[in-house]
């Protein structure tokens, strides 16, 4: 039998299972919460920060990811405060100027609000979610790739960029990659840089949001107005 | 296969998956660098899996994946060593040997390394040349320091 | 060698080495701490060493090597005593006359003492030099009188009394309700209080305990870890017994940085005579208290200061955080509740339980009690290692101790606490330096490095300086730390070249917040401190870099220009043989010309230049 807590989410109460995290709860009641490196069933990181929450505990309050947050008997989370909010979108317009081209990642910087990108773009074809190094790691067991380096220099990488002969060449690390879903047809050049509009979410269209959702999966509980008109 | 110098490490060390900084550290100081095939049979025997020994091979800077040169150059970048002028230098000395930080001069004679603070604050800017520490640097000194044991290695060569 | 079982014995001890040093008529200290020893002073001992044989002194004069002084900038140091002659900037020829005039007729050799940078005056005593006089000194004090590879010196300076004290008379309730009396807060930088984190600890669950003692010191311009971990081993692995007694572990770790070689092997040197002692190991003292350390050298991340990420490096992995959601006090090491706290710390612990916890707390302020080891660098007269108790003002600190600016140019900022701090003005010179003040004016104490700056520094190259240190150091696991910085960067990269605008400016502020707001760890949390600060008090820099593409100070290298005073010029050449570029052009006897193209800006022509005819505008 699984022991069950209520917290408060928003305001509204809550009750889950002991050992979920903040933001399985709040998903799992319709409480959107963006996010991006989280999977289900697979460990936590908490390396987007899209889904940072604040907890309020003794009159104080502190920022965390809801991702790597166990739930807790009488816990109160404010998940959308204006500093939240602000924070989120301006994380958001930092992922889509690393990598523009990536379906996913310009959806969910439409649903943050990003409605301009300030940085330069950067083109880059990983965020370093790490969904593909736990997937790996966790399901089966391969830990065939993982991050290496640190700082600006981090990226995953395969053991001494070699393949190794224990990878079972499952193809999952694509599968889960957010720069795969629906990937823009082609990459941006040099002085080219905008959304080419080929894929439904361009930016110009943010108010639009409810024609130009994709249903992604990673999509799943944010902040969209489908969400709400469900 | 040279598995015997690991063995004799791994003897002092142990075998256990947490002594593996430990382990590379001795690797490092033996063979100067991080050999591939040594790393593939560092995994085998501590069981750790081969990209976190690729990982902790990569992360901390004590380590190098690739043979250093004859010279060490270490550079203290600290903050004390900057405000009194440590980047210019810096930027003179890889300029004159047309490396970036980390590399190795095509010959193989210099590996310039940055540190981020040798706690010799108070001689900054300070540089070490193999092991010894000249202080209180200038980019005209170090450029002449650079210069002495180029020729110096150039001798040695002629000679033998 | 017989294990120490009772006080009785340890005082035994202790009065045996007293009587042993005042056999010799003089005692020569020599400064061998990883400063003095850049500056040459193995030399200095040995040649020393040689002297005496030769003059057959060796029964009468006995030479103490010891860790850091502190007054780094001024050696090699030696000390005389008893009269606790200074001698600064020792050389091995000035040995022989050391030993002839001052060992044996207690002559003073004048050049050798040092000059007082405000006056001018030669002073003679140690105590009369206004860097020692105005400090405090408590850990440090014990430097100069022990050599850190003889626990002997140790013990005569009452070394492991309090452990005998904690083990005989006191319960670990005791003992953590005495450092929570005495208000010491962790010296790594957070300031969290000790007494409590090791409450938190004894009463967590989980079976063994560790307690690790962080000497992972990674600030730049900082080095007071090292110098006491080199300088007094032994002041650390007592304040991690009595720690470990009281939250009732059984092992301990020391991680220290690979960078200090000199560190880890007085470390590895005390614990094993601590251990020839019985003062650690098995049944430590006779009694069923057992606790062993072991030293592990970091690889090189400045992360791994971070708690969780020196746990992690400890386990053999990479140094990464992890959300501090649950804390290390209750799953740390190996998932087992350990307790953390820095060298600092660890080392001001025995002289609590020797002196007492309100002995402690009378030095300070309302709320940072006790003192501060600072390390005290930049363009300062006195650059060193200063003890301090909490509360002094910065302007104390600069002027007093530091002897003002080396340069003649007027000190503009301090930066305090690290990559993680932020700068000062001079405006605020009056703040007394705790930890509340300090973060409320936007800085924060740190591990202790204050790093002085006078005109000749560019604000805004130094809060570049600290967020490419940042980045670099950043494991570059969450967005906001990777990302961000690195934005960040490429923002104020642009305004150093004359590429700045006002919008970048508020994205830079925009991005600094998020940030602090949204990062993993306390990297990432504190790393916009050095951009807000010199926002916030050096605007008009920004400004100038922004709107009058000027760096006032002369750094930046692509909003300055040298050339040559014609006036002042003489035409002998040197730049023209000096400059690596090809830059300069003209005739021997006539002016010389720099080609602004061909100018790399080295700066090596202003260095040779012998009549101050280089000028950068």
């Amino acid at each position: 039998m699984n022991e069950y807590v209520t917290l408060t989410i928003n305001g509204s109460k809550v009750k889950t299972p002991q050992g979920t995290s903040v933001l399985d709860a709040a998903l799992s009641y319709g409480i959107c919460i963006p996010h991006l490196c989280h999977m289900p069933g697979i460990s936590p990181i908490g390396a987007c920060r899209l889904c940072i929450v604040e907890v309020v505990k003794n009159g104080k309050s502190k920022v965390t990811t809801s991702c790597t947050l166990e739930v807790e008997e009488g816990m109160v989370i404010l998940a959308h405060t204006e500093r939240i909010l602000k924070a989120r979108k301006n994380i958001a317009e930092m992922l889509v100027a690393e990598a523009p081209n990536s379906r996913a990642i310009q959806d969910i910087a439409l649903r943050c609000g990003v409605k301009e990108v300030r940085y330069p773009f950067r083109n880059k074809d990983c965020v370093l979610c790490g969904r593909c190094v736990r997937i790996c790691a966790e399901t089966w067991q391969s830990k065939s790739l993982g991050f290496v380096g640190r700082g600006s220099e981090r990226h995953v990488a395969l053991p001494f960029d070699k393949r190794p002969e224990f990878c079972k060449q499952c193809n999952d690390c694509i599968n889960v990659c957010p720069m795969t879903i629906t990937p823009c047809p082609g990459p941006m050049k040099k002085g080219e840089e905008f959304f080419c509009g080929l894929c439904e979410s361009q930016l110009s269209m943010a108010e639009n949001i409810v024609d130009t959702c994709v249903d992604c999966r990673l999509g799943e509980g944010f902040n969209c107005l489908r969400a709400k008109n469900k | 296969m040279h598995t015997e110098k690991l063995d004799n490490i791994l003897e002092t060390t142990g075998k256990s998956s947490s002594e593996l900084i430990e382990v590379l550290q001795e690797v490092q100081k033996t063979y100067n660098y991080l050999p591939e095939d040594i790393l593939r049979n560092v995994s085998e025997k501590l069981e750790v899996p081969l990209i976190e020994v690729f990982r902790v091979a990569n992360f901390y800077k004590a380590f190098t994946l690739k043979p250093r040169g004859e010279h060490i150059l270490t550079v203290c970048m600290g903050t004390a060593c900057h405000v009194r002028g440590a980047p210019k230098f810096l930027d003179e000395v890889l300029g004159q040997l047309g490396i970036k930080p980390g590399e190795t001069t095509e010959d193989g004679e210099f590996t310039v390394e940055t540190v981020n603070c040798l706690g010799a604050c108070a001689l900054g800017p300070v540089v070490v040349l193999d092991g010894k520490y000249y202080d209180h640097m200038t980019a005209g000194k170090l450029r002449v320091l650079i210069q002495k044991y180029r020729n110096k290695s150039c001798k040695e060569s002629k000679k033998q | 060698m017989n294990t120490i079982t009772s006080m009785k014995s340890l005082k035994e001890l202790s009065e045996r080495t007293k009587k042993d040093n005042q056999k010799y008529s003089k005692i020569v200290t020599l400064c061998a701490g990883t400063g003095c020893q850049a500056s040459g002073c193995s030399s200095i001992i040995t040649s020393l060493h040689e002297e005496l044989k030769h003059k057959g002194l060796t029964e009468k004069i006995k030479i103490r090597t010891t860790g850091c002084h502190g007054f780094c900038e001024q050696g090699p140091l030696m000390v005389i005593e008893p009269e606790n002659i200074f001698y600064s900037f020792v050389k091995p020829k000035d040995i022989p006359e050391i030993v002839s005039e001052t060992l044996s007729k207690d002559k003073i050799i004048e050049r050798l003492l040092y000059t007082d940078a405000t006056s001018g005056k030669k002073i003679t005593y140690e105590r009369d030099i206004s860097f020692y006089k105005s400090q405090n000194r408590t850990v440090l004090e014990q430097n100069k009188l022990i050599d850190p590879c003889n626990i002997n010196d140790y013990i005569a300076q009452g070394g492991y009394s309090a452990l005998v004290k904690v083990l005989t008379k006191m319960s670990p309730e005791e003992i953590i309700q005495e450092i929570k009396e005495s208000g010491l807060r962790g010296r790594g930088g957070g300031g969290f209080p000790t007494g409590k984190k090791w409450e938190y600890c004894r009463n967590a669950e989980g079976s063994p305990k560790y307690v690790i003692c962080n000497a992972d010191e990674g600030d730049p311009g900082a080095y007071m870890d090292r110098s006491v971990l080199e300088g007094n081993p032994h002041a650390v692995i007592e304040g991690m017994l009595i720690g470990a007694f009281a939250i009732g572990a059984k092992h301990g770790y020391i991680y220290v940085r690979n960078e200090y070689p000199l560190a880890v092997k007085h470390s590895k040197i005390a614990i094993q005579q601590a251990e020839e002692l019985g003062l650690l190991g098995k049944n430590i003292f006779g009694t069923n208290f057992s606790f062993d350390i072991k030293i592990v050298r970091g690889g090189g991340a400045f992360i791994c200061g971070e708690s969780t990420a020196l746990m992690a490096s400890l386990e053999g992995k990479v140094g990464e955080p992890r959300p501090k959601d649950i804390h290390t006090t209750d799953k740390g090491f190996n998932d087992l509740p350990s307790n953390l706290n820095n060298v600092e710390t660890w080392a001001n612990v025995p002289f609590i339980i020797k002196n007492g916890a309100s002995w402690f707390a009378s030095k300070g302020t309302a709320k940072s009690k006790g003192t501060k080891i600072f390390a005290l660098t930049g363009q300062i007269k006195n650059t060193g290692l200063i003890e301090v108790p909490m509360g002094t003002s910065l302007r104390k600190i600069i002027y007093d101790i530091g002897g003002g600016s080396a340069t003649g140019k007027r000190i503009k900022a301090v930066q305090t606490g690290g990559p993680s701090g932020g700068c000062l003005p001079e405006e605020l010179f009056d703040l007394p330096v705790d930890f509340e003040a300090l973060a409320e004016a936007g800085s924060m104490v740190g591990s202790g490095g204050m790093v002085v700056m006078d005109e000749s520094t560019c604000m805004v190259d130094v809060a570049k300086y600290f967020l490419k240190f940042l980045l670099d150091e950043s494991c570059g696991k969450c967005v906001p730390c990777r990302v961000g910085l690195s934005r960040m960067l490429e923002i104020i990269d642009d305004i150093t070249k004359g590429k700045g605008t006002e919008e970048k400016m508020e994205l830079l502020k925009e991005t600094a917040e998020t940030v602090s707001i949204a990062s993993l760890c306390a990297l990432g949390k504190t790393a916009p401190n050095p951009i807000l600060s010199t926002i916030k008090y050096f605007q008009s820099e920004y400004e100038a870099h922004i709107k009058d593409k000027r760096c006032p100070a002369g750094v930046c290298r692509e909003l300055i220009h040298y050339s040559i005073d014609e006036d002042k010029c003489t035409g002998c050449g040197s730049c023209l043989k000096a400059c690596p570029h090809g830059a300069i052009s003209g005739e021997k006897k006539k002016s010389y010309r720099i080609d602004d193209d061909q100018c790399e800006k080295c700066g090596i022509c202003k260095e040779v230049c012998k009549f101050n005819a280089i000028t950068i505008s």
